[in-house]
């Protein structure tokens, strides 16, 4: 398999203003100089082979609009090398173009006022593509998905999941290389979610395309990326198939307790705090191994998820029994929406683990 | 990994067959909503028609401003209304540009491969302009009448360059003022106020003391919309030698509003998602 993108060390830095606060702060704005670099992207690598999908997260602000954007040739990396089929995208963005598709789940990138079919002929002509390749891919777009009943009717007055799906079908037509698809599921209805799933996943396969998915969505990701890299703050903190992600942590399992209905009724968000807080530190005290356990609270349904390296999951199971009123127990792998958040959480936590150790030494 | 595909030659052809396409789907679409189109037709010569009217109220009181007479001023707003025609027709688009920037929406046009300026440009097309052109059309064949000027095929085709140059600084003007928005938070009133001055261009230069006739040929050039192309017509035995200038005038305007508006462009960079 060939590489169709590579990125070596790419950095992207942003100059913001130092804004100062208060009337007189805003007076000095107006004339200073005094920038301070933002890293949006630090020191990124990675290659990524024709026709994977990749899945590419990160929380808010993490950098993946950013690197999205150097890799489709809108922004020039402050440093490092980046190669997109072949090319340097920021140099020929107009020709790169030609070889890449771009999905907004939000913003439409069809004519507006106009009906699909028509913003599908205006692209055959934007793109070159041949009679016959147009054609083969209409084909191919019926036979996935019952869209022919929507071609008449103009973008404006679609609802959110059918202007999603005409602006992944125009993504596919001029048959490029990579598809970019960023949050293509946000704000979906769950069958319309699924529709769009089995779509990217059959374009993927029947086309070899190679796909980028950001998403915030775990669903998108357990369906259709067998890779997922994880940036945050800038930095690449993940790149793995999601089969490896599962250890990353060591081995975590939940266990889920459905508790008597009545226990939380009318319950507010405090009082269900002040339980969960409660019912940690009786088991804590009960087993000192088990400090690490996270607790929540969903409905009358109590999650604990237990690190299975620190403490057996039966002790902890045989404590909660001891303290808990048990209607029922189930036990869950964990999910790949809670190891995310994990990493999420871990980074952050690190993070400002580093920053109050730097605020306590400059004090 | 090669590329293997052809690039095809994008020429005047190529864009033209594309605005040619999104044009007729865009009117058809629009004449579908019928009384949409209509009421924003209607509206728009109103909006002219009242403008008339302000200022033949004025020539009953006033028979001449500074040596300047009815059917002249009158042939002077006729070039106005045509000039700003095709800025009103098919660049309608820079009025909503600064919302595309501030929101990141403007991202969704950076990703096709033909010239981006193009791209933004011909997703609309203002259909209750052509109102605005009949009227003004109308306008410009009274007055050419009322003031005598002989039918040639010279006077005609240095009409057709007069306001074509005139149309060319309409636009200019709005271009460059819309791209401030790639740089400034407010520039909407940038792009109002530029558009308010544009209305001044329906009165002789000459009308107005040294300050503003300098102001409006060389910092705000519009001088160059409507009274220095019909100079030609209305003083055909001394108008000024920049009348001979407006077709360079016009084009070196574009050039450069169209440099500055690709340049915001490219230092566009969209917000976070």
């Amino acid at each position: 398999m060939e590489p169709v993108i590579q990125i070596n060390n790419i950095c992207k830095t942003f100059k913001v203003l130092n804004r100062k606060t208060g009337i007189k702060g805003a007076v000095q704005n107006l004339f200073s100089r005094d920038y301070k670099e933002i890293k949006a992207v630090d020191d990124i690598s990675l290659t990524i082979n024709e026709g994977e999908m990749v899945g590419y997260l990160g929380p808010n602000g993490a950098g993946k609009s950013t690197t999205i954007k150097v890799m489709t040739g809108i922004l020039e990396p402050t440093s490092g090398n980046i190669l997109v089929n072949g090319r340097v995208p920021y140099k020929n963005r107009s020709v790169n173009a030609q070889d890449i598709g771009v999905v907004f789940g939000q913003r439409s990138q069809l004519w507006w006022a106009l009906p699909v079919i028509e913003s599908f002929r205006i692209l055959k002509e934007v793109y070159a593509i041949p009679d016959d390749v147009y054609k083969k891919n209409m084909q191919m777009f019926s036979d996935l998905v019952n869209v022919e009943n929507l071609y008449n009717k103009p973008v404006r007055e679609m609802s959110l999941g059918q202007r999603t799906l005409c602006d992944i079908l125009s993504s596919f037509l001029h048959n490029p290389g990579i598809v970019f698809l960023d949050e293509p599921t946000i704000g979906l209805d769950v069958s319309m979610k699924s529709k769009i799933r089995y779509l990217i996943s059959e374009l993927n396969k029947e086309k070899g395309t190679t796909i980028i998915l950001t998403t915030h969505d775990m669903g998108d990701v357990d369906a259709l990326a067998k890779r997922i890299i994880i940036i945050d703050q800038g930095k690449m903190i993940y790149d793995d198939n999601i089969a490896h992600l599962k250890t990353f942590f060591g081995a975590y399992r939940t266990i889920k307790i459905t508790l008597p209905n009545e226990q939380f009724d009318g319950a507010d968000e405090e009082k269900k705090a002040k339980f969960i807080a409660d019912i940690t530190s009786q088991i804590i005290a009960k087993n000192e191994k088990a400090r690490n356990i996270h607790v929540s609270l969903d409905e009358s349904e109590l999650s604990i998820l237990v690190p299975e390296a620190e403490v057996p999951l039966i002790e902890v199971l045989s404590t909660s029994q001891e303290i808990l009123p048990v209607k029922d127990v189930q036990i869950a792998e964990i999910s790949t929406e809670s190891i995310i958040r994990k990493i999420y959480e871990g980074n952050e936590s690190k993070s400002k683990l580093l920053s109050s150790e730097v605020k306590e030494k400059a004090e | 990994m090669e590329n293997t595909r052809i690039r095809p030659i994008r020429g005047f052809l190529f864009y033209f067959k594309i605005y040619w396409m999104i044009a007729l789907q865009d009117i058809k679409s629009k004449m579908s909503y019928r009384s949409d189109f209509l009421i924003s037709t209607i509206g728009m010569i109103a909006v002219n028609v009242s403008g008339f009217l302000g200022f033949w109220l004025v020539f009953q009181t006033f028979h001449e401003i500074n040596g300047w007479k009815f059917n002249e001023i009158l042939f002077l707003y006729a070039c106005l209304l045509l000039t700003m025609t095709p800025n009103q027709i098919f660049f309608d688009n820079n009025w909503s540009l600064r919302y595309y920037v501030y929101s990141g929406d403007f991202v969704k046009y950076c990703f096709r491969p033909i010239n981006l300026f193009f791209y933004f440009i011909s997703e609309v097309i203002d259909v209750k302009g052509f109102g605005q052109f009949f009227f003004g059309l109308f306008l410009l064949i009274y007055s050419w009448i009322q003031l005598q000027i002989p039918v040639t095929v010279g006077n005609v085709v240095t009409l057709l360059v007069g306001l074509l140059s005139g149309s060319l600084v309409v636009i200019a003007l709005m271009v460059a003022a819309s791209a401030t928005c790639f740089w400034l938070m407010n520039s909407g009133f940038i792009m109002v106020y530029i558009f308010k001055f544009t209305d001044y261009a329906k009165y002789p230069l000459s009308i107005f003391n040294k300050f503003f006739q300098v102001l409006f040929t060389v910092l705000i050039p519009i001088g160059f919309i409507a009274y220095y192309p019909s100079l030609y017509f209305l003083r055909p035995n001394d108008f000024e030698w920049l009348t001979l200038l407006c077709p360079v005038v016009g084009a070196i305007m574009v050039l450069i509003a169209y440099k500055i508006w690709m340049y915001g462009a490219s230092k566009y960079s969209g917000t976070g998602s």
